[in-house]
């Protein structure tokens, strides 16, 4: 291979850890109550504008982000109690409609807040490239990749090595018999919506400094995650990130090679290819004969 | 110390219950016995709260629990070990103990360690368990799986446990191990309502019985006198 191949395959997989922190964020709620906010990307969207209006405020940048990280929080369990909860206790799958709509009203609700435009976010981490074995990378990307794979870390070992990771797990199982054990299915799964919060805030928090912030980043980003989510499977975290590490540097070869146009069509063919394959998908029956 | 008055409960439309009560004493062992459909598990369902009475009241040593939630009723020292095991199946063994006792330990660290005395506790009543300690709950066999329901349930060293037809689908050999562990477990002095489909063995093991059928308490007593009652011999002694 030569460098410059190599080059567009870093840079690109750099963006593909996002997509796989996006995709994360479906599996946190999927153990737990095999439901998914399929609003995800609009909530990053919102937390992005929401850092950066803290940004604007003059909020320095090691405050802006545990702030944009409990607007991530409170908009995830925002999303359980108006859109998941009610469907879930009548064992409906009225939370697919519900949180796409909470999805459509958050655009709007950006929209008039923030207006369409997209806005640049400013970062003090540095953009100036540094050579690795002549592959360039700036240390702001570097800060994306660590930021994904530590928050990542951190969950799995809370749902490893914690007795109320571990009741995730059994509330995923069982829900009746977790419930048998003291174990309340309401909370955990709130909490599983809370963490899918946290993660898509971050995700918007490490993206928009590379991508911008705008209205419309969340149906970009989601479209990826979906793919990735749909390829990797909903309960593997490491495959969410070998995937997404995948679909970014192809989509950056893609883009270079056959033009900056093609650069959404990797993720669009994976997701076709997956479901042709599996046409159950990956996801469950219910879900994907729904959607 | 569990009190069951005039219980009506049902699925939807139909009501399964009609009426039933029953009580079950500290310290003593009672078996709830009675054909198919009679409302047994539904009983145990009710009491444990998934399933919200219509009418009636449940006493946990004192305190009315009906309408609660399964996890808070759990809470308060109920310990229902479920028709058909409802192990954790992709958890391991020890993990499925561990969350058997989630309202007494510590959520996030040290929990093992709080753990530790109830676990060997656990594993002398049932050394195969602590074999397999290690292994995933789903692959372990139905008699294992039995023994980890169980053992599971006493992980909360509740007040009362509920245990139901854990003879369900075991060979007869495997039967008689869970009821030595019944009769050990009664030994040491344990408060429990047992529903099972062997009404011979049931009867061998507990204080005091109730027969079921059709949601409501046919005929109640202490097991020398249902053993000559001969409706009871007609219906589930037989031969
Ligand atoms: N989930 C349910 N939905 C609707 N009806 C149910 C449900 N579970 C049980 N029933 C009905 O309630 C009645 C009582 O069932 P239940 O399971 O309580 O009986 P049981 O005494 O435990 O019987 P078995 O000895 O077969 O376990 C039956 O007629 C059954 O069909
Ligand atoms: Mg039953």
């Amino acid at each position: 291979m030569n460098q410059a191949v190599i080059q567009l395959m870093v840079s690109g997989a750099l963006m593909g850890l996002v997509y796989a922190l996006v995709a994360y964020g479906f599996q946190l709620t999927y153990a737990t109550s095999k439901s998914i906010n399929f609003g995800q990307g609009e909530l990053v969207m919102l937390s992005a504008f929401f850092s950066l209006t803290l940004t604007n405020l003059g909020l320095p940048y090691y405050l802006m982000i545990p702030g944009g990280l409990l607007f991530g929080v409170v908009a995830g369990l925002f999303v359980e109690r108006a859109g998941v909860r009610l469907a879930l206790e009548q064992k409906s799958e009225g939370w697919i409609l519900m949180t796409i709509i909470l999805g459509l009203f958050g655009v709007s609700a950006a929209e008039n807040i923030w207006g369409r435009d997209d806005r640049p976010f400013p970062t003090p981490i540095p953009t100036e490239p540094m050579q690795f074995f002549d592959i360039s990378i700036t240390p702001l990307e570097i800060s994306v990749a660590i930021g994904v794979v530590m928050i990542m870390v951190i969950i799995e070992l809370f749902k490893r090595k914690t007795l109320l990771g571990k009741a995730f797990e059994a509330v995923s199982a069982d829900r009746d018999a977790a419930e048998l054990m003291g174990i309340s299915a309401t909370r955990t799964i709130m909490l599983s919506y809370g963490l899918s919060g946290l993660v898509a805030a971050l995700a918007g928090i490490l993206v928009s400094p590379i991508t911008t912030v705008g209205p419309t980043m969340a149906s970009a980003l989601v479209l990826k995650a979906f793919s990735v989510a749909v390829v990797a499977g909903l309960e593997s975290g490491f495959g969410v990130v070998i995937v997404g590490l995948f679909l970014g540097s192809l989509e950056s070869l893609t883009s270079f090679y056959v033009g900056s146009g093609w650069r959404e069509a990797p993720g669009l063919v994976l997701l076709i290819l997956a479901l042709a394959v599996r046409p159950t998908g990956i996801f469950g029956k219910a879900v994907i004969r729904k959607v | 110390m569990l009190v069951v008055n005039d219980l009506y409960a049902g699925y939807g439309m139909s009501e399964v219950l009609m009426g039933t009560s029953l009580a079950v004493k500290r310290g003593t062992v009672v078996a709830l016995i009675g054909p198919n459909g009679a409302g047994k598990t539904t009983t145990m369902r009710t009491i444990s709260g998934g399933i919200n009475p219509t009418r009636g009241e449940i006493l946990l040593d004192g305190k009315p629990v009906q309408g609660l939630e399964p996890s808070q009723i759990a809470r308060l020292g109920l310990a229902h070990a479920p028709e058909g095991r409802k192990v954790f199946g992709p958890l391991s063994v020890e993990d499925n103990l561990l969350l058997g006792a989630f309202t007494r330990l510590p959520h996030f660290f040290g929990f093992q360690a709080k753990a530790a005395g109830d676990l060997d506790k656990i594993y002398e009543l049932f050394p195969r368990l602590k074999e397999r300690r290690r292994q995933t709950s789903g692959t372990l066999s139905g008699g294992e799986q039995q023994m980890l329901a169980i053992g599971r349930a006493l992980m909360a060293r509740p007040k009362v446990v509920l245990l139901d037809e854990p003879s369900m689908g075991l060979a007869p050999v495997i039967v008689d191990e869970v009821f030595d562990i019944i009769r050990r477990l009664k030994g040491s002095g344990i408060t429990l309502l047992l529903v099972e489909q062997s009404a011979k063995r049931a009867l061998e093991v507990a204080d005091y019985a109730y027969v079921m059928e059709r949601g409501r308490i046919a005929v109640e007593g202490v097991p020398q006198e249902l053993q000559k009652n001969e409706r009871v011999i007609a219906a589930y002694l037989g031969n």
